[in-house]
Parts: C-alpha cells; structure tokens; sequence
C-alpha cells in the first residue's frame, strides 16, 4: 500500500485540493473525496496521516512564502526525516509551488482583507449648466461612482479539476456599495493633494533599506 | 459630497494565515454628507496598484475639469 502513496501521478491532484481547501477557502473537499478520487485503493486510515503530512507541507511553504532556494533547502530537509518525503514527491511539491505561488500567496492576502476592498471606480465630468431653479451657474462637475465591497472568495476556476466537487453559489461575492460622489475642481485638486502625499510615502516605503 | 479624505500606507506584516506576508496596502477614510446633510464615514483598502490606478485617475479628473 505504502507504494500506492509514493505514486507522484495522483500527488499533484493532492495538492491541487488541499490549496482549494486551505487557501482558496473551497467549501467541500473532504478527505473521503480526494481519497476516493485520488487514492481509491489506499484505506482511509493510511491516507489520512498521509495527506494531513502534505497538507502541513504546503501550509510551511505558503506561511513562510518561501523562494526557491528556502524551498529546496525545506524539501531536502524533508527527504532525510523519518517518516518523510521522497525525493520524487519533493519534485511534485516544488514543481506545484512554482506554478502556484502567486495565486495562493493573492489568496492568501485576501483573506488578511477584512476591510471592504475598491471593486469598480467610473466617472464623468458635468460641463458648465444652468438650472431653472437657480441663478447659479453650476460649474463643473466631477461625478465619481466608487463600488466598494468585501472581498469575498472568489471562484477560483477549476483548472486543477480531476476532482469534481459541486458547485457552490455562497462562493459568490457578496453585496457592493455604490458610493456616488460630487467634486468641483476645488475639491479635486484638493483630493489630488493628498493622493501625491501618499504617493510619496509609498516611494519612501519601496526605497530598498 | 466628500467632506473629508483621510487615508494611512500600511504594511500587514503577518497573520494567522500567513507568517511572512509582507503586503503594502493605502487605507481609505472617506467622510461624506448626502444631500439632506447626513455624515456618513466610509472606508476601504486598495492594494498598491489599484491605488496608483485610482490616483491616476484622478489625475485624469483634474486635467478635464480645467478645461472644461
């Protein structure tokens, strides 16, 4: 049975499900459905300890956001444990958290977001006007509509699906906030102001120590 | 109407989720009254790019509006 386990083809999958779990917060993917799907000859009582050794794996690279060169040294310190990894499932790991780092590092981002998030911004500028119930003639007008709302998890697309799981709706995201805004020139400049004040902190953030 | 624009650069440093996640991001504090004079605060965050992308923007306002 141990060889059923070291098989590298069914690793990927593995580590594709337990990423969806983990990161992509996919409801859904239990350990009987990766087993079934993945490892349908190996009992649960061997798989288990097994993808819970993968899963701890893959949770040290991400939280550590590891480069490769603290990845290779990970890994390799991995296959001289007991009870450890094989250097060919080592080179699937390395190989899956090449090609998915970015996502899951995005992912995991998102989920420190608890504030609203900017989703959408358009915007028109009103020329000069004259209304019938003012003397006044209204001078012109930016109009900004900012859609702000919770970023939710989103529906990661199913690239990675040999395994089927059902389609859940409450993925969906959750409610904007249209948020509708007037500025006159005055108030834009002013606005503008204090965008370059932050533009400048984030230069003084990025400057190399 | 935007009455007041605050705003704050910061840098989630770690969570619980992930120890090393080093992530810049601009916190925004909008004060806004509607038109029967009612206050309200909104807030947001926008990664670095979605900022840059909102200053210039901006920045496009600014530029129409003068000639307009």
């Amino acid at each position: 049975m141990a060889g059923e386990l070291e098989s590298c083809k069914p690793l990927s999958g593995l580590l594709s499900g337990l990423a969806q779990d983990a990161f992509y917060g996919h409801p859904g993917i239990t350990e009987e459905l990766l087993r079934s799907q993945l490892y349908p000859d190996v009992p649960i009582e061997e798989f288990r300890p097994f993808q819970a050794k993968m899963r701890g794996i893959l949770k040290s690279i991400a939280s550590a956001d590891m480069d490769f060169n603290q990845l290779e040294a990970f890994l390799t310190a991995q296959t001289k444990k007991q009870g450890g990894i094989t250097s060919d499932q080592a080179a699937v790991i390395s190989k899956f958290w090449k090609s998915h780092k970015t996502k899951i590092r995005e992912s995991l981002m998102n989920q420190s977001r608890w504030d609203s998030g900017l989703r959408g911004l358009s915007w028109r500028v009103d020329g000069k006007s004259q209304s019938r119930h003012s003397a006044e003639i209204h001078t012109p007008v930016a109009i900004m509509e900012l859609e702000i709302g919770k970023s939710g998890q989103k529906q990661v697309g199913v690239a990675w699906a040999k395994i089927r799981v059902p389609f859940d709706h409450t993925l969906a995201r959750q409610e904007s906030e249209f948020l509708c805004l007037e500025f006159d020139e005055i108030k834009v400049n002013q606005v503008l102001k204090k965008l370059s004040e932050v533009e400048e902190s984030i230069s003084t953030l990025m400057q190399p120590v | 109407q935007l009455i007041d624009f605050q705003w704050k650069l910061g840098m989630a440093v770690s969570s619980d989720s992930c120890r090393s996640l080093k992530y810049p991001y601009v916190a925004v504090m909008l004060k806004v009254a509607d038109h029967s004079g009612q206050v309200k605060n909104k807030s947001f965050e926008m990664t670095i790019p979605q900022f840059q992308n909102f200053y210039r923007q901006f920045k496009e306002i600014a530029a129409i509006i003068e000639t307009v």
